[in-house]
C-alpha cells in the first residue's frame, strides 16, 4: 500500500482507518511499533512492518500485549517515539505494566492504540479500553473520522512528549475497518539515535532511573500531567460544535458515533433544533468547554458505544457546574434512550432523537418491515459459523469429539481464543465447553484437573492454538505440571496466527518484517516443563485418535498432543491440493441406514454438497482444498482421494 | 417386530441402562461405537427406523415373532428353548488334546467349518489381557486362540457388522445369548431391504448366566493386579463360589460376592441362559471336566455336528437325563428371575401410551414360566 509513503504531503487518499493511524504514526516519526494481532487492530502493525526497512522502523509482533507495551516503552525511554497496538482486551493483558508505566512516565512520545469491537463482531467480548484511560490516569483521544484517525495519532505523540506520559488513541471496528478520504501530511526524516540515559538524579524523569516510586510523588506528578493535557484539550480542534446557538437538544458524541449522529440529524432534518458537540479528547473532559456547550440548552443526549463512559463524565461536569448552568435533563444509556450494549448505528440515534423531539419517524414502512422479516425467516437458509473447507480444526475436533464420546466418561474440552473457538458450535461438533481469554483454556483445565479429590473423574482436555500457546498458555501449563493436575492439552498448531491473518509468532522462522528468526519448538518447551508430549497430523484421523486414547488412558501427569497441519488459507498452502477427491455415487449410501448423510449432515465441510435430486453427496471442486479427510470420514468408502498431480 | 430408530435406542437402551455392549448396533453406521466395552452414540442420527434398533437384543424383542420366523409356531417358554438333541461333546482327536478350558467343542466346530469351507470367516472373541477383543478369523489355525471363557460383555457383533460391510456372506458367529438374539433379529431383514442377504451361515451360542461389565471389572482388578498379565478366567460350578484368574504370576481367586456387583443390571432381565436363538448352543458340562454340553437346534447345526464327528473333529456322547434336568432347572430360574425383574423395571410387555418395551412375551407364557417348578 503505497499511500503510506506516497504520494506525498497534501495528497488526498482513500485510507482504511487502520492505515490512517499507521500513516499518522509515520508522520509523527514513530521509530518502534509493537503489538499482538487482534481484530480489528492488526492492519496497523502490518502496514508499519511493510515500510520498516524504508523508514528505519523497528516493528514486531510481540508474544503478547504486555510484552508489546514493554518493548514500546523501552524505545520511549531511549528517546524514540513508539507505539503499541492491540484489540480492546489486549489492554487488559498489559494493564499491570501500564499502571506502572503511567506512574513512571515516558520520555520519547509513546502512544497506545487499542481498537475496540463494539457489538463483538470479531470478538467474544465487547470490552472497553476507554475505562483504562481513567483507571491509568492518562489522556484519551477518540478519532471521529479517517482524517482525524491520522491527525490525532500524529498529535498524540506530541501530546505525549508535552506531558511526558503515555497517551491512548482509541479506535473502533467501524473506523479501523472502514475507509475514507485522508489528506496526507509531511513525513519527517527517520530517527536514527537511541540512548537510554540513566545516570541522572533518581527522581529526574528524563535522566534518572525509571520507576513508579515514590508513589505519592509520582502520582502527584502524573495528575499534574493530566491537568496539562486538560488545558490543551480546552482548545483542541478535535472538539467541535455544529448547530444553533441555543438548540432544543445538545447531542454529545465521540468516535464513529459522530458519523452516525451527523447522519441521523440530517435524515430527520433537525439541524436547526439539535446542536452537535463532537468530542475528540474524551478523558479527561475539558470542563470549561463542556460547561460552555451545556449552557446552550437544558436537554442533553449522549451517544456512545457500549458503556456510559462519556455520559457519566459529562454528568460529573454538569453536577459540578449545576449552580452556574442549571439542572439538565440527560438522555443516554442510563435512561435507556439508546441501547446499552452492542454497536451504535444511525437508526438508534434517529430513534433517540425522534423520541426526544417527538417526531413521528419510521425507519421502514410497517408492511415492508413485516415482509422482510417473513422472507428472511422462511426464505433464507440458515448459515452457521463454519470452519473453512479443509480446515485442520474440523479434523482435530472430529477426533477429539469422537474419542471423548467413545471414552464415555463425560470428558470435556476447555477452549481458547482463535478460529477454533468456533468448536463451541456444530462446525466443531460442539466440543468446547468453556471459553474465556487467551490462554485460559489450559488454566481452567488445570483447575478442573485438581478436582479428583472431590470425586471428579471426568477426563479434562484443553485446546490452544500455536500463537495462543506462546501468548498465555505456557504459564498455565507450568501451573498444571507443577501441581500435578490431570489434564491433556491439545495444541492446534496451524502454522501462524491464522484468525487475524497469518501474523508470525515465536514458533515460526520469520518475524513481522519477514526477516529470519529462530523458531521455538512447542514440543521442546512442553517437554522441558515436564509434560508427556506426542504429536500427530490431524488429517490422519486414525493416528490422532489412537494417540488421544493413549493420553486419556495415562493415569498421571500432564499430557500434550501437538496436532500440526497448516491452515488451508495460509499463503503457502492456498490453491495447493493434497488430493483430488471424488464421490463414487454407486457406493454412496446417502440418507439410508448405514450413513444418513454423515458427510453433509454432521462433518459438514463446505466442500461437500448434498445433491438433493440424486440423493448422493458430491464434492464442490471449486472450494475443496483436497485435504482428503472426508474420505476417512465416509463410512462406506464412497469418497475417494487420489494424490493430486 | 416394532422397529424404531437410533434416538429411541439411545433413549431406551443406552440411557435406560439396558445396553450390555454386545456390539449389534456398532459399526453398522458411523454413529454407534464401542470402546472398552461401552457403546456410545457419537452424533445424532435422524432416521425413524434403523438396523441398530432392529437388531438390539434389549429393544422390542418379541419372542413370539422370533419363534415364528425361526422355528415356526409360538414361543413356549421351554427352559432350554427349541432343540433337536442334547449331547455331551468335546473336540475330537483331529483337534489335539488338553488345550481347551472346557471341551473345545466350539473351537472344533468352527475350525471344521472353516476347513470344510462351509463358512468363509468366523466372528470370535479373543483376549488381550483383561479386554475381550472381537476378531474376524479366516484361518482355521487361528480359531483355538479365541477359545476360553471371557465372562465379560464384549462388542463381538461389531466385527460381524464390519465383516458384512466388507462383503462377507457366509459367517459363523460365536456369541452369548444376547448376541444370538441380536443375530436372530438381524437375520429377519427387519427393514425389509431388497438387497438383504442373510450373512450368517452358522450361529453358535454360548451358555451364559451373566457377564461382567468390562470397565467395572477393570477398575476392580486394577487395584489388585496388573490386568495385562491375565491369561484365563474361570468361574467353577457351585459350591465353589469364586472367580479364578490365571495370570502370568499364578492363580488368583476372588469371592463371587465381590464380583457380582460388577454384573451389568441389564443381565438380570435376560431370559435366555442357553442361547436359544442359535443353530448350536454350547456350555460347560458341569461335573464332567473336559466336556461340553451341546444343544443342536437346527438342521444345519445338526449337519455340521454330524460331519465334524464323522471327520474326527468332534466327539459326542449322549447326555445323561439328570444333567439335562438340572440344566433346565437352572435355565428356568434365569427365566423366572428375568421376567420378574423386567416386570418390576417396566420393560416387559409395555403397551400403554405408545411406550416401548425391551421384551415381549405372551402373558400366558409369562404366567406359565413364573408358575413352573
Amino acid at each position: 500500500m503505497s499511500q503510506r509513503l506516497d504520494p506525498g504531503a497534501g495528497a488526498r487518499c482513500l485510507l482504511m482507518g487502520n492505515e490512517a493511524i499507521a500513516r499518522g504514526a509515520l508522520e509523527a516519526g514513530v521509530s518502534v511499533a509493537a503489538g499482538y494481532p487482534g481484530t480489528p487492530s492488526s492492519e496497523i502493525i502490518e502496514n508499519l512492518a511493510r515500510v520498516a526497512g524504508e523508514r528505519n522502523l523497528y516493528v514486531e509482533w510481540s508474544v503478547n500485549e504486555k510484552v508489546a507495551m514493554e518493548v514500546a516503552a523501552a524505545a520511549s525511554y531511549a528517546g524514540l517515539r513508539s507505539m503499541c497496538v492491540m484489540k480492546q482486551n489486549g489492554v487488559n493483558v498489559g494493564s499491570d505494566f501500564l499502571l506502572h508505566l503511567a506512574l513512571a512516565g515516558t520520555r520519547g512520545g509513546m502512544i497506545i492504540v487499542p481498537c475496540d469491537d463494539p457489538g463483538a463482531l470479531s470478538s467474544i467480548n465487547e470490552g472497553e479500553a476507554r475505562q483504562f484511560a481513567r483507571l491509568l490516569e492518562i489522556p484519551l483521544l477518540e478519532p471521529g473520522d479517517f482524517q482525524e484517525a491520522k491527525d490525532m495519532t500524529r498529535w498524540a505523540f506530541e501530546l505525549s512528549e508535552e506531558i511526558r506520559n503515555l497517551v491512548m488513541v482509541r479506535s473502533v471496528t467501524r473506523l479501523s475497518h472502514a475507509s475514507g478520504t485522508v489528506v496526507l501530511g509531511e513525513l519527517p526524516e527517520p530517527r536514527k539515535e537511541a540512548r537510554f540515559t540513566h545516570t541522572g538524579f533518581i527522581l529526574d524523569p528524563m535522566t534518572g532511573a525509571v520507576i513508579s516510586a515514590p508513589v505519592g510523588y509520582k502520582h502527584q506528578q502524573q495528575q499534574e500531567k493530566l491537568e496539562k493535557a486538560t488545558a490543551l484539550f480546552e482548545v483542541s480542534p478535535f472538539n467541535r460544535y455544529v448547530g444553533p446557538d441555543k438548540p432544543e437538544l445538545l447531542l454529545i458524541t465521540s468516535s464513529a458515533c459522530y458519523l452516525y449522529s451527523v447522519e441521523a440529524i440530517r435524515v430527520l432534518g433537525v439541524e436547526d433544533r439539535v446542536g452537535l458537540l463532537k468530542l475528540g479528547t474524551t478523558w479527561p473532559l475539558p470542563p470549561k468547554l463542556v460547561e460552555k456547550h451545556l449552557s446552550r440548552t437544558d436537554q442533553v443526549l449522549i451517544v456512545e458505544e457500549v458503556i456510559s463512559f462519556l455520559e457519566e463524565n459529562v454528568k460529573v461536569v454538569a453536577a459540578e457546574r449545576a449552580h452556574a448552568i442549571g439542572a439538565k435533563t440527560f438522555f443516554g444509556k442510563r435512561d435507556k434512550t439508546v441501547p446499552s450494549t452492542g454497536e451504535m448505528n444511525p437508526d438508534h440515534v434517529i430513534a433517540a432523537l425522534a423520541k426526544i423531539l417527538k417526531i413521528q419517524y419510521e425507519t421502514a414502512p410497517e408492511e415492508y418491515r413485516k415482509r422482510g422479516q417473513t422472507i428472511s425467516f422462511f426464505g433464507a437458509p440458515s448459515r452457521d459459523l463454519t470452519f473453512c473447507p479443509g480446515c485442520p480444526h474440523r479434523a482435530s475436533f472430529w477426533s477429539i469429539h469422537n474419542v471423548l464420546e467413545m471414552d464415555g466418561r463425560e470428558g470435556f474440552v476447555c477452549g481458547d481464543i482463535g478460529c477454533y473457538t468456533m468448536a463451541l458450535t456444530p462446525t466443531g461438533f460442539s466440543t468446547l465447553k468453556t471459553v474465556h481469554a487467551m490462554g485460559s483454556g489450559t488454566g481452567v483445565a488445570s483447575g478442573f484437573g485438581k478436582l479428583g479429590q472431590f470425586g471428579m473423574d471426568q477426563p479434562v482436555l484443553s485446546v490452544c492454538g500455536d500463537s495462543t500457546f506462546f501468548h498465555a498458555a505456557m504459564p498455565a501449563l507450568v501451573n498444571a505440571v507443577h501441581h500435578g493436575s490431570r489434564i491433556n492439552m491439545v495444541v492446534l498448531d496451524n502454522g501462524g496466527t491464522a484468525m487475524t491473518g497469518f501474523q508470525p509468532h515465536p514458533g515460526l522462522s520469520v518475524d513481522a518484517t519477514g526477516k529470519q528468526a529462530p523458531p521455538i519448538s512447542i514440543e521442546a518447551i512442553c517437554r522441558a516443563i515436564g509434560a508427556h508430549v506426542e504429536n500427530s497430523d490431524p488429517f490422519d484421523l486414525q493416528d490422532t485418535q489412537k494417540k488421544l486414547f493413549r493420553l486419556l488412558e495415562r493415569t498421571d501427569g500432564v499430557n500434550v498432543l501437538v496436532l500440526r497441519q497448516v491452515c488451508s488459507l495460509s499463503p503457502q498452502k492456498k490453491w495447493k491440493k493434497l488430493f483430488e477427491v471424488s464421490v463414487r455415487e454407486e457406493v454412496c449410501l446417502g440418507e439410508t441406514c448405514g450413513c444418513n448423510r454423515m458427510c453433509t449432515r454432521i462433518f459438514r465441510c463446505p466442500g461437500l454438497v448434498w445433491d438433493a435430486q440424486k440423493k448422493k453427496a458430491r464434492i464442490d471442486e471449486v472450494i475443496c482444498t483436497g485435504c482428503g479427510v472426508c474420505a476417512s470420514v465416509c463410512p462406506s468408502g464412497a469418497i475417494e482421494k487420489k494424490e493430486a498431480a | 417386530m416394532k422397529v424404531f430408530g437410533p434416538n429411541e435406542l439411545l433413549n431406551d437402551v443406552q440411557k435406560g441402562g439396558l445396553c450390555v455392549g454386545c456390539g449389534a448396533c456398532v459399526d453398522l453406521c458411523p454413529y454407534f461405537r464401542n470402546y472398552r466395552g461401552k457403546t456410545s452414540m457419537l452424533f445424532p442420527c435422524t432416521l425413524a427406523q434403523g438396523r441398530c434398533y432392529a437388531s438390539c437384543p434389549k429393544a422390542e424383542v418379541d419372542l413370539d415373532e422370533l419363534a415364528a420366523r425361526h422355528w415356526g409356531g409360538s414361543y413356549s417358554g421351554e427352559p432350554l428353548g427349541n432343540y433337536r438333541e442334547i449331547l455331551a461333546a468335546r473336540a475330537g482327536e483331529k483337534m489335539g488334546k488338553g488345550r481347551f478350558q472346557g471341551g473345545g467343542t466350539v473351537s472344533a466346530l468352527v475350525t471344521f467349518a472353516l476347513k470344510r469351507k462351509q463358512i468363509d470367516a468366523a466372528v470370535l472373541t479373543d483376549r488381550k489381557g483383561l479386554e475381550p477383543v472381537p476378531r474376524l478369523v479366516t484361518r482355521p489355525r487361528d480359531v483355538a486362540a479365541c477359545g476360553s471363557s471371557k465372562f465379560i460383555a464384549a462388542p463381538t457383533l461389531a466385527v460381524m457388522n464390519m465383516a458384512v460391510r466388507e462383503g462377507h456372506r457366509r459367517l459363523a458367529v460365536v456369541g452369548t445369548p444376547c448376541q444370538m438374539t441380536a443375530v436372530a433379529q438381524m437375520r429377519l431383514n427387519p427393514l425389509a431391504r431388497d438387497d438383504f442377504l442373510d450373512p450368517v451361515a452358522m450361529a453358535v451360542g454360548l451358555f451364559c448366566n451373566w457377564a461382567l461389565d468390562h470397565r467395572a471389572l477393570a477398575a476392580f482388578l486394577e487395584k489388585r493386579l496388573d490386568p495385562s498379565r491375565i491369561r484365563a478366567m474361570d468361574i467353577p460350578p457351585p459350591p465353589a463360589n469364586v472367580m479364578i484368574l490365571e495370570t502370568a504370576d499364578g492363580k488368583l481367586e476372588f469371592p463371587l460376592d465381590d464380583i457380582r456387583p460388577l454384573i451389568p443390571q441389564t443381565c438380570f432381565i435376560c431370559p435366555d441362559m442357553t442361547s436359544e436363538w442359535s443353530d448350536l448352543s454350547v456350555g460347560m458340562f458341569e461335573g464332567r471336566t473336559g466336556w461340553n454340553t451341546l444343544l443342536v437346534r437346527t438342521e444345519r447345526g445338526g449337519a455340521l455336528v454330524e460331519e465334524a464327528r464323522a471327520r474326527g473333529f468332534l466327539e459326542t456322547e449322549s447326555m445323561p437325563a439328570p444333567y439335562t434336568d438340572s440344566l433346565a432347572k437352572a435355565a428356568l430360574q434365569k427365566k423366572q428371575r428375568a421376567l420378574r425383574t423386567a416386570t418390576t423395571r417396566e420393560v416387559l410387555n409395555v403397551n400403554q401410551d405408545g411406550k416401548r418395551s425391551a421384551l415381549r412375551v405372551r402373558p400366558e407364557v409369562v404366567d406359565s414360566i413364573l408358575s413352573a417348578q
